[in-house]
């Protein structure tokens, strides 16, 4: 997509949910993989995860955290005109979970409310899509839910997170700046191969076997091909980054935090260095929450800056990227949101 | 362009040995103890950052000697 500006939508305010469960990448491993293990955790900067409850989903905890939000900046149930959820962890493959949602909530029916299949990149998509809803001024309010339920006790990656995030019509809003593509050449890099139409799961699926890693694994599982997704991010995010700002006027010292998609240590610190940031202007939930998917730039706002950011005005960029594969940034302004404190449930 | 040597020194970053390995530009990568995915990973970022130079996962699946990572660089 070219470059696209969004007026009059106010970011309102943003609650996250995680699961209580902690899994440490070292302490819940075998010992016999101890020393290899430290190895990863020092290299990818993942030491905590958070996981669902066997009977927990992400929308679960996205139902936690819209009920907090809602509470917090006082709207009526039926004030909520659109309620879209960006996951790939539906609770099931059909109907759409916003749908199941949107009953469970109390919402009015007259809420418009469907599914986006997005996953890391899907926050910016989530605003801008939303966004364009409100824009128009044809809904006042609505809600866009982010997050997703991937994390394994054996993959060291991925961890669980429910966001919800409120926007609303106010022409005095300041503009919110978009930048958003994808690519899908690269669809291999990261898919579940098996459980669709194009590859229905069969028993065979099922059986696990090694790898040529030495490592037990079935067809029906992630695949993931950390060199490509390496390349993608690191290759393609810096000069998308540099494009927005360019695009939008804003000048890089202009932007307090830049909130980038929380993937894994090597990637996130090669896109900060290649942007020339500080530390300090990058906040970082990769060691105690992992990658929660989409909703590791809300997790990242909740767990590190929620009182900077409810202390006055703040210019952020976000910038989320993956699966897809698919990149999306936005720069927004925000002023008098609510962002309450991290719910675990 | 580094010399090998310093390349060698970046390298051996790069892959974060658990245990000292004496490295040349004849070492065989297979014969690498923690020559895996992750290592992949922080020899791409290095060539990257300390080259300008962007290798693929297949690049390295090519590579058989240490040097050989060192003439895709060079």
């Amino acid at each position: 997509m070219a470059q696209s500006t969004l007026k009059n939508v106010k970011y309102v305010g943003m609650t996250t949910c995680v699961p209580k469960r902690i899994l440490s990448n070292i302490d819940d491993c075998p010992p016999h993989m101890q020393s290899e293990r430290e190895r990863l955790v020092r290299n990818i900067g993942i030491s905590h995860r958070r996981i669902c409850s066997e009977w927990q989903c992400f929308s679960d905890l996205a139902f936690v955290a819209t009920e907090k939000l809602l509470e917090e900046i006082g709207w009526q149930k039926e004030d909520v005109e659109a309620l879209i959820v960006v996951t790939q962890s539906p609770d099931y493959l059909i109907p759409a979970t916003a749908i199941i949602l949107q009953d469970r909530l109390k919402l009015t029916k007259t809420t418009i409310a469907f599914d986006v299949n997005l996953g890391c990149s899907g926050y910016p998509f989530a605003l801008y899509i939303l966004g364009c809803m409100i824009s128009a001024g044809t809904i006042k309010k609505g809600l866009v839910l982010v997050g997703d339920k991937c994390a394994t006790v054996i993959d060291p990656l991925f961890s669980d997170a429910g966001t919800a995030t409120a926007l609303e019509y106010d022409p005095s809003a300041p503009p919110m700046y978009f930048d958003l593509n994808s690519d899908g050449s690269g669809y291999q890099a990261i898919m579940l191969p098996v459980g669709g139409h194009r590859q229905p799961t069969a028993v065979h699926h099922l059986v696990p076997h090694k790898d040529e890693n030495g490592n037990w694994r079935t067809e029906a599982g992630l695949i993931l091909d950390g060199p490509a997704v390496l390349s993608f991010s690191t290759q393609q995010i810096p000069p998308a980054v540099n494009h927005l700002l360019q695009y939008s006027g804003y000048d890089k010292d202009k932007i307090d935090y830049f909130l980038f998609h929380q993937a894994n240590r090597m990637i996130n610190e090669t896109i900060r260095k290649k942007l020339g940031l500080t530390p300090e202007k990058v906040p970082m939930t990769l060691h105690d929450f992992g990658n929660t998917s989409g909703a590791s730039i809300p997790v990242t706002m909740t767990a590190r800056i929620r009182e900077s950011l409810e202390s006055g005005h703040k210019t952020l960029l976000l910038s989320g990227f993956g699966i897809g594969l698919s990149w999306g940034s936005c720069v927004i302004e925000i002023e008098g949101a609510k962002f309450p404190e991290l719910i675990e449930a | 362009m580094d010399s090998i040597e310093t390349f060698i020194e970046k390298f051996t970053e790069a892959v974060d040995f658990q245990e000292p390995v004496p490295l040349t530009a004849e070492t065989d990568l297979r014969d690498l103890p923690e020559w895996d995915s992750l290592a992949a990973l922080g020899v791409i970022v290095m060539c990257d950052m300390e080259y300008s130079k962007t290798i693929t996962g297949n690049d390295l699946v090519g590579c058989v000697v240490l040097n050989d990572i060192y003439k895709l660089v060079s």
